[in-house]
């Protein structure tokens, strides 16, 4: 994928000097907020569209224009030259629009071929629309069983299946929503190269949304930048590097080290050779008594499947332990045992020298184990309650007397955390929801930090996050280290693992098959462990 | 919004009225003076809405733990049957025996949802089936209790026939029902008042109410900060049902004609539990609100007795009735539709 990065337009099928889609001076207001602000944006046939912009920079309602999700304001549509309005997603779908949507809208509990086939009218042609897929992801490289029951699929695979989806329909206007933010590296490689496939080959329109500058750099040929609505610039790909991109889109300089986390992979070789030079003396003596011990951990998921399989870690004060490996080898059942989540069934968690029960509610958080969790909304936040009793869901005995919550000790708690912090919301009281993805993830850190841990374990800290956010997580985690708190880092993102931590274990199926110290682990070390070759 | 439906399903019932040959004017009318302007009967209306009232907070309780208690229904009449028992079997001196029959009317409820909440926490039952069938089982229970008089009969001398009832309450073991303005009701009308203040305080500023939304919002999140489902769901169950518990004894020490006048007979329960229910859907789980709509739905029962006398078909009075209640129960439905939806634009949008 490196090096496909070059205008090259394929451009059979229809004239390509037509546009397929110009947006001229779109313009969308929620209340007090303008999303979109006089957005322009031309689409030709045969060449991908990046559009980078931290979050909330208005790519996602500038998408949502496109395919009738939102009715802009003002501005004007035309789709090959003919002005249109699209009122709803069918009639962005009868223009031949479609969207491969960053969250997934699939059953579960249905087969990959049922799941194409939802949405269609008339009688249900199970052997034709098996073929159907069959027949995609021959022609894509999209390979699938049509049989497998979604709910047993990877996050790459189900990407597959929203991709397969809206192939179907034959597009002449593809959008991906940041269709990375779920994959691993492989997942993304592979992806890429289907999308110059359908670029290339078939003359379609693709616009991809992202806010990783690497990945818009290699897959795209020309590139729109967004901040805070407007567009800020506009370049061909070729013309366009890392450091111009990230200050146009964050409006300062980033620093490069943080700059080089949202790249994404293809900067790794580079940051890993860059890194041990580069690296800040440790400042913090680190301790030689473990705060976090992890004795011969076992956790079995239902049917008997071995999640963890005798884990042992020991953990002490000041140092991040970094968890490498790839997606859905047991980081998620790690997060969800130290976060009182479930029972294990052999081994015990030790924190301070005392032994923590396991899957009792708020034990974990009890002895001392903050946890950022890798799916924010599944135990980290509750949406529908305020920022304020956000905040203080863990602890709200801090702003108690006699069981009943002081309402101005309430405020002037979250206030101050809401400062410190840098949270941007309406308010204590605006709803957890009406926040961004960022603030949301910075509602958890002070939440937890507030508690003043002994061990933080932060899972999938910066997934999801732009530029500015990834590097105030990053520099926050450091700092909690050099606090004399125990770092626990689990994440698939390599080379945050390798720039943040003091040491580093590899699982793998379940198990820890290796670790590393800071200053022998590389990509290729790694690499190996993780593919499972122990040693 | 809500003025609106009710005017639509106003308008549905009257030409259905018209055209079946009745007058609409009239059972317009009627349905107004028999809830508050003929004389008497606003303090009617109140005495049916307490109940109502302590129903829906029950409700709410339940609901804020993220459960479904549809049971309200048996676990009244489950704590009428308590008081019974306790007036008749056990008793204590004159006043304080009414508080006591109350206590015991809650614990009779409790104890009947907690049937469901052992099930759901030790079994792993779906408590909406669960306390959906416990009123089967109550109504089958209750018939049994009236059929022995060590139990709730009353003695053949005081039943006159042979009607399955208990004893009638006496005089001095009644909740007091003060005359104001021509208008009487029994004063658990500002006792429910009080608790629906209650609830909404501790729901809305004590930590076990924070707890216990947060538990109904995310279990997860919830079990994360230290929130045992098992405890707080199992409590909020049985004080929802205490809360039904409650309501039945109140009907039974309360009297009113439509309750069996001091006395527990067969279908007592009356469908207050099932209204209760709508009560706490009208106010979308809200504390306050529900005084408001267990207002209006006791209304619109004390306003139908009136309407069927106007001379047009039952049948269709009721599904005059029916209507209203769907009017009252349209808004919140469609409240709750937006939220969510709006909820989940600005999630997809923001992430």
């Amino acid at each position: 994928m490196t090096d496909a990065t070059t205008g090259m337009a394929g451009t059979e099928g229809s004239d390509p000097s037509v546009p397929a889609v110009q947006l001229t001076g779109i313009t969308k207001r929620f209340g007090g907020i303008v999303a979109c602000d006089e957005v322009d944006l031309t689409l030709y046939r045969g060449l991908v569209h990046g559009i980078l912009g931290e979050n909330g920079a208005g790519k996602s309602t500038l998408m949502k224009v496109l395919i009738g999700l939102v009715l802009p304001d003002e501005g004007s549509i035309l789709i090959d030259d003919q002005p249109r309005t699209i009122h709803d997603p069918l009639a962005a779908a009868a223009l031949g629009i479609g969207m491969v949507h960053q969250h997934f809208s699939l059953v579960d509990q249905l087969s990959v071929w049922e799941n194409v086939a939802l949405g269609e009218a008339g009688k249900l042609d199970s052997s034709g629309v098996r073929r159907r897929v069959a027949a995609i992801s021959k022609q894509y490289g999209l390979e699938i069983d049509p049989d497998a029951r979604v709910g047993t699929l990877t996050a790459g695979l189900r990407q597959r299946v929203e991709i397969i989806k809206c192939l179907r329909r034959d597009p002449h206007i593809l959008v991906f929503d940041e269709p990375t933010s779920v994959l691993t590296p492989e997942e993304s490689e592979q992806l890429f190269s289907t999308l110059r496939e359908v670029v290339a080959a078939e003359g379609r329109a693709v616009v991809l949304v992202s806010h990783k500058l690497d990945e818009v750099l290699h897959a795209t040929d020309e590139i729109t930048i967004m901040r805070q609505g407007r567009v800020v610039d506009h370049r061909p790909t070729q013309e366009a590097d890392a450091r111009s991109l990230a200050r146009a889109m964050v409006g300062r300089e980033v620093s490069l080290r943080s700059e080089r986390a949202a790249f994404g992979l293809a900067d790794i070789e580079e940051a890993v050779d860059a890194d041990p030079e580069d690296r800040p003396p440790a400042e913090t003596v680190i301790s030689d008594e473990p705060v976090l011990r992890i004795e011969g951990v076992s956790v079995r998921g239902r049917g008997g499947a071995r999640l963890l399989d005798d884990i042992s870690l020991d953990l002490r004060a000041g140092e991040i332990m970094g968890v490498a490996g790839v997606e859905g080898n047991g980081q998620r059942t790690l997060g969800d045992l130290l976060s009182s989540l479930i029972p294990l069934d052999a081994g015990r968690v030790v924190v301070n020298d005392s032994e923590v029960r396991s899957g009792a509610p708020g034990a974990m958080a009890k002895a001392g184990i903050g946890v950022i969790p890798e799916d924010r909304h599944d135990s980290g936040v509750v949406l529908d309650m305020t920022v304020a009793e956000n905040l203080l869901m863990v602890d709200p005995h801090r702003v108690a007397r006699h069981g009943v919550m002081d309402k101005g000790q309430t405020t002037e708690t979250a206030l101050r955390m809401i400062e410190e912090f840098d949270i941007g919301c309406s308010g204590p009281d605006a709803p957890l929801w009406s926040l961004s993805g960022g603030n949301q993830q910075r509602v958890v850190l002070a939440r937890e930090l507030a508690a003043e841990p002994d061990v933080l374990v932060a899972a999938q800290p910066t997934r999801g996050l732009d530029v500015g956010a990834i590097e105030y997580m990053t520099d926050r985690l450091r700092q909690t280290a050099a606090d004399g708190v125990a770092v626990l880092l689990i994440s698939s993102e390599l080379e945050e693992i390798l720039e943040l931590s003091d040491r580093i274990v590899v699982m793998s199926r379940g198990r820890i098959v290796g670790e590393l110290s800071h200053g022998n682990a590389n990509l290729e070390t790694l690499g190996l462990l993780m593919g499972g070759s122990e040693g | 919004m809500y003025a609106l439906s009710v005017v639509v399903a106003l308008a549905i019932s009257s030409v259905i009225v018209e055209a079946t040959g009745g007058d609409w004017w009239p059972v317009l009318k009627a349905l107004v003076d028999g809830s508050i302007k003929a004389p008497g009967r606003w303090g009617e209306t109140l005495g049916i809405a307490a109940p109502l009232l302590l129903v829906a907070l029950g409700t709410v309780i339940s609901a804020k733990a993220g459960l479904i208690n549809i049971g309200q229904e048996g676990q009244l009449l489950m704590g009428a049957a308590f008081a019974v028992f306790f007036s008749f079997r056990i008793g204590g001196p004159g006043p304080l025996n009414v508080v006591l029959l109350l206590l015991f009317g809650a614990l009779g409820g409790a104890v009947w949802a907690s049937a469901a909440g052992l099930l759901r926490y030790w079994r792993g039952v779906p408590e909406v089936l669960s306390t959906l069938l416990l009123v089967f089982v109550a109504v089958q229970a209750v018939g049994y209790g009236l059929k022995w008089q060590w139990l709730l009969l009353a003695d053949e001398a005081s039943r006159g026939n042979r009607n399955l009832v208990s004893e009638q309450l006496t005089k001095d073991n009644r909740i007091p029902r003060p005359d104001i303005f021509g208008n009487e009701f029994p004063i658990t009308v500002y006792v429910a008042l009080a608790l629906a203040l209650a609830v909404a305080y501790v729901l809305a500023r004590t930590v076990w109410g924070f707890r216990l939304r947060m538990l109904g919002h995310n279990p997860r999140a919830a079990q994360r900060s230290g929130v045992s489902s098992t405890t707080y769901g199992a409590t909020a169950l049985a004080i929802g049902g205490a809360f039904a518990g409650l309501a039945g004894a109140a009907m039974f020490a309360g009297g009113g004609f439509s309750f069996g006048n001091y006395r527990l007979v067969p279908g007592f329960s009356d469908f207050i539990g099932w209204t209760g229910l709508l009560v706490a859907l009208m106010a979308r789980e809200r504390a306050l609100p529900a005084v408001v709509a267990a207002f209006v739905f006791a209304m619109l029962r004390t306003g139908a007795g009136f309407v069927n006398s106007t001379g047009v078909e039952s049948r269709i009075t009721d599904v005059v009735q029916g209507l209203l209640v769907l009017a009252l129960l349209v808004p919140p439905a469609v409240v709750f539709l937006r939220d969510r939806r709006r909820a989940r634009a600005a999630a997809t949008e923001r992430v």
